[in-house]
């Protein structure tokens, strides 16, 4: 056995929400029996982006909200990867936003935890684009990714969890996990988690989170009525949380993952045998029709 | 190598004289077809060349569009040569003009003896040695079509040339055959109505003869296409991208080509996406590109610093136009070096290449795969506008010169061998052995936060420094390993002329004019810009007393970068710089050098 990276002693602060998407995801993991060299971590930056050093898998430190980006070429280079980004709100919803939308159009089969705390916490707690008005002076309305994510048109798996239920958090991570390796593309989870030192929202949430699989009406496969119930639930001043889409698989032939669109043979550049003389003939073929 | 000037055949007979004017045997002939966007002067354009090649002559062909997608001005130009000239002919000897604007426009570089020929369905042409026919007209009544009037151009410009009859209707044949048989008809029918009407008054201007070449098995291609080529045996097959001019052929050249190699091209929702789509697939040993040019690249400049202090090894072709911000999309300049010698916060080593010609966008590109997966570092193809979208005559892209090496990669059985592995493991040349991302019994940490040796975050001082040391260390320790000069022009001379990327072109062109004048000049074709290459600067300037640094931009940036390198021969360093979004032609270089000999005679 060759001695490579470890990871390293966490840095969290104590009783820090992400601890519980850490244990999660450590867990989902081993549930799935997924071999530590074939999982990819891409962290963002900002505490949550830290996370790939803090778990035993293939970590890659992404530039502050380009983890997307990364992790989507990840997959496309080698589909073989089950790949997990994972970063903050401010990470994923301000600098990373353009990525946010077109991760969701572009389905690769990538599993993308968004630990949000509503704030910038690395940097000392400035307003977020999560931030409640008025929060360090924000004056800016707050976004809902949730409510974003339901009204792109994808067959994505959509959920959101609260780091202080680390059961449903576990549950949902396996779902999203298997659903990626079963190439049916796109998984991303908002998940709540507090930020005890500049935004302690732990009793607050617990307090507003609703469950919104229990609700009247909830079908994940239509993300209209999920919708529904998700506003009339924030407009009564609650949190909607649950899995908030899980497309039927026969809806999905015409949203195959973009890796399955690219690559129907499953290689990928990072397997293919680029050797020159392996691939003589082709290379004369092209080069003579492109002459 | 001599530029023959146009010559003159034997005087005609007072009779003929009256009837026609003399004929010329062109050796370098230049065509320009100018109109409105949507003219399709291209059209016109690519049947000369094909007709040059068929005749055995190098061609250069080059585009002026604005960035718009129909309309306004457009023209391009074919140069059809016994040498080989990768640059504009100074001035033209034909404008075939679809309105009086295309005259205008190009009348500065069309020769004093030039011929308009002009469609006179519209106008009346504004210029003093002219010839006009209604060619929509014609076509129009004839064809019901008058969007044919390209060929019948395309024919009358065969006829007052001289073109071989039986080679001008296969171009048409060959050119069209794939669009049906109505369309390759209705285009044969367009050939002989411009080719009757030219024959009806060529007596009265018949004025060229263009003999046979002996360029043949050549390819006509552009750097853009080139370095596609390149980049697929080269064994790149990740390339991420985002539309930009003049960069965008290179995607949609891979778009056709990698596909079928197990690669993958994703046009990224913007240049940062693209640079990070890059830097991920580095992360699992692809070889993978981008291209863009310099809005983009200024986007990417964070990437970039990323790339090399997580000691990915990632191509960027720098496909540079007019800047700064949008400046002129579609025009040609040089002037992103400095920015990229100076690249982006904090300090980190790479590798700036830059090919002389359509061919070695080829062969350079092959190499700077292997030397960003090596050095394990970001390895910039500096290309230009000239290079990427000017088409011209190369010889055959050869296999046997290409070489795909892998040393610094660890395969799974390699790395079972150690008893650990390291993604940033200390080693005397600097460079760690890289399993990639996703090799069997190892994990690995990759991040662009300064890192130790497991590629774990570090703070320590110690580390930083050596790390920084390790890193660094590779501008010195690959000198040996970085694309060389090419040398031209006469060892004894003692005016030295340095350039890089399309200006090579002009320069070969200008040193051939000033041999002819007995002005010995020897150029130095630099490939490798960054780190600046004072090995072979310093012989050069050595043998010197002046040397001219050739560039389109202001500030004369390769020039200032030689100086900041090399102060020692700040005092032989002369500019010669253009930065009006054209490319030089020869006179614009001849001219200065010619100056300085006589200046230095006296």
């Amino acid at each position: 056995m060759v001695l490579s990276a470890k990871p390293t002693p966490n840095t969290w602060c104590p009783g820090c929400g992400d601890f519980g998407v850490l244990a999660a995801a450590k867990k989902a993991i081993l549930e799935l029996k997924i071999p530590t060299h074939e999982a990819v971590l891409v962290g963002g930056i900002g505490c949550s982006g830290g996370i790939h050093n803090f778990i035993d898998i293939n970590g890659v430190h992404a530039l502050h909200g380009r983890l997307l980006a990364q992790a989507v070429a990840v997959k496309l280079a080698n589909p073989h990867l089950t790949v997990i980004a994972a970063g903050g709100d401010g990470d994923g919803y301000a600098i990373g936003m353009g990525h946010f939308m077109h991760a969701f159009k572009k389905n690769a089969s990538i599993l993308y935890i968004v630990m949000n705390n509503e704030t910038y916490g690395l940097t000392k707690g400035q307003a977020s684009p999560t931030s409640r008005l008025g929060f360090e002076g924000n004056v800016e309305v707050p976004f809902d990714a949730i409510l974003t994510a339901l009204s792109i048109p994808s067959g994505a798996f959509i959920a959101r969890t609260f780091s202080g239920d680390p059961k449903t958090m576990t549950a949902v991570l396996s779902e999203a996990l298997q659903f990626n390796r079963d190439h049916r593309g796109y998984a991303f989870v908002e998940d709540l988690s507090p930020c005890v030192t500049y935004n302690d929202t732990f009793k607050e949430w617990r307090e507003k989170i609703v469950n919104i699989e229990k609700l009247p009406g909830y079908d994940p496969s239509d993300r209209s009525a999920v919708f529904r119930l998700c506003s009339e639930t924030m407009n009564a001043g609650k949190i909607p949380i649950g899995v908030m889409h899980r497309p039927k698989p026969a809806t999905e032939a015409a949203a195959n993952p973009l890796e399955l669109k690219l690559l129907p043979d499953n290689i990928g550049p990072a397997l293919a045998d680029i050797q020159l003389d392996h691939n003589l003939p082709a290379y004369q073929k092209l080069l003579a029709s492109a002459a | 190598m001599t530029t023959p000037a146009a010559q003159t055949s034997p005087q005609p007979t007072d009779a003929e004289r009256a009837n026609r004017r003399p004929t010329k045997e062109l050796v370098d002939v230049s065509v320009i077809v100018g109109g409105q966007g949507g003219d399709g002067t291209l059209t016109v354009v690519d049947l000369v060349a094909r007709y040059f090649r068929k005749r055995g002559l190098y061609v250069y062909t080059s585009r002026n569009t604005l960035s718009r997608i129909r309309g306004g001005h457009a023209d391009a130009s074919v140069r059809g040569c016994r040498d080989p000239r990768a640059a504009i002919k100074a001035k033209a000897d034909l404008l075939l003009a679809f309105d009086q604007e295309a005259i205008d426009v190009v009348r500065s570089e069309l020769d004093p003896d030039a011929l308009v020929l002009y469609d006179s369905t519209t106008f009346k042409a504004d210029f003093p040695n002219s010839l006009g026919f209604p060619f929509a007209t014609m076509v129009g009544s004839q064809l019901g079509q008058p969007i044919y009037k390209n060929t019948a151009a395309y024919g009358a410009i065969a006829v007052l040339m001289g073109f071989d009859d039986a080679i001008t209707r296969q171009v048409i044949e060959e050119r069209f055959k794939r669009r049906g048989a109505e369309a390759l008809d209705k285009n044969l029918k367009a050939l002989e109505i411009g080719r009757s009407a030219a024959l009806e008054v060529s007596s009265a201007v018949n004025r060229w003869s263009l003999p046979e070449g002996d360029a043949h098995n050549l390819i006509l291609t552009t750097g853009n296409q080139a370095a596609a080529l390149g980049f697929v045996v080269g064994g790149g097959r990740f390339f991420a991208g985002y539309p930009i001019t003049p960069a965008t052929e290179i995607m949609e050249y891979l778009m056709k080509y990698l596909p079928n190699f197990h690669g993958v091209v994703r046009q990224g929702e913007d240049e940062l996406a693209s640079i990070n789509m890059v830097i991920g697939a580095a992360t699992t040993g692809a070889r993978a590109m981008t291209s863009t040019s310099g809005p983009g690249l200024s986007l990417m400049t964070e990437g970039i610093g990323h790339a090399s202090t997580a000691e990915l090894g990632i191509l960027v072709a720098d496909c540079q136009r007019v800047g700064p911000s949008t400046g002129q999309p579609t025009r040609h300049e040089q002037s992103d070096l400095a920015h990229l010698a100076h690249l982006g916060h904090g300090e980190y080593p790479k590798f700036i290449l830059s090919p002389g010609s359509a061919e070695d966008c080829f062969y350079l590109t092959v190499d700077a795969l292997n030397l960003a997966e090596k050095w394990r570092l970001p390895v910039i193809l500096l290309l230009d506008q000239a290079l990427c979208q000017n088409a011209s005559t190369v010889p055959a892209f050869d296999l046997s010169k290409v070489k795909v090496e892998r040393p610094s990669l660890l395969t799974a059985e390699q790395v079972a061998a150690h008893e650990t592995y390291k993604s940033y493991a200390f080693a005397p040349n600097g460079i760690s052995p890289f399993a990639p991302v996703g090799t069997a019994g190892v994990t690995s940490q990759i991040t662009g936060n300064e890192h130790d040796e497991w590629g774990h975050v570090s703070v320590n001082p110690v580390n930083r420094q050596k790390m920084m040391e390790k890193r660094m260390g590779k501008l010195t320790q690959a000198r040996d390993d970085l694309p060389r000069p090419r040398y031209f022009g006469r060892k004894e001379a003692r005016i030295g002329l340095i350039g890089f990327g399309s200006t090579s072109g002009p320069i070969l062109e200008a040193m051939d004019a000033l041999d002819a004048e007995s002005i010995p000049v020897k150029y130095l074709q630099a490939r490798t810009l960054f780190p600046v290459q004072q090995e072979t600067l310093g012989p050069f300037f050595d043998s010197v007393d002046l040397a001219f640094v050739v560039e389109h931009n202001y500030t004369g940036q390769l020039a200032r970068l030689i100086r900041e390198e090399m102060p020692q021969h700040h005092s032989k360093l002369r500019s010669i710089l253009k930065y009006d979004g054209f490319s030089f032609r020869a006179p614009d270089i001849a001219a200065p050098v010619r100056e300085a000999f006589h200046g230095a005679k006296r």
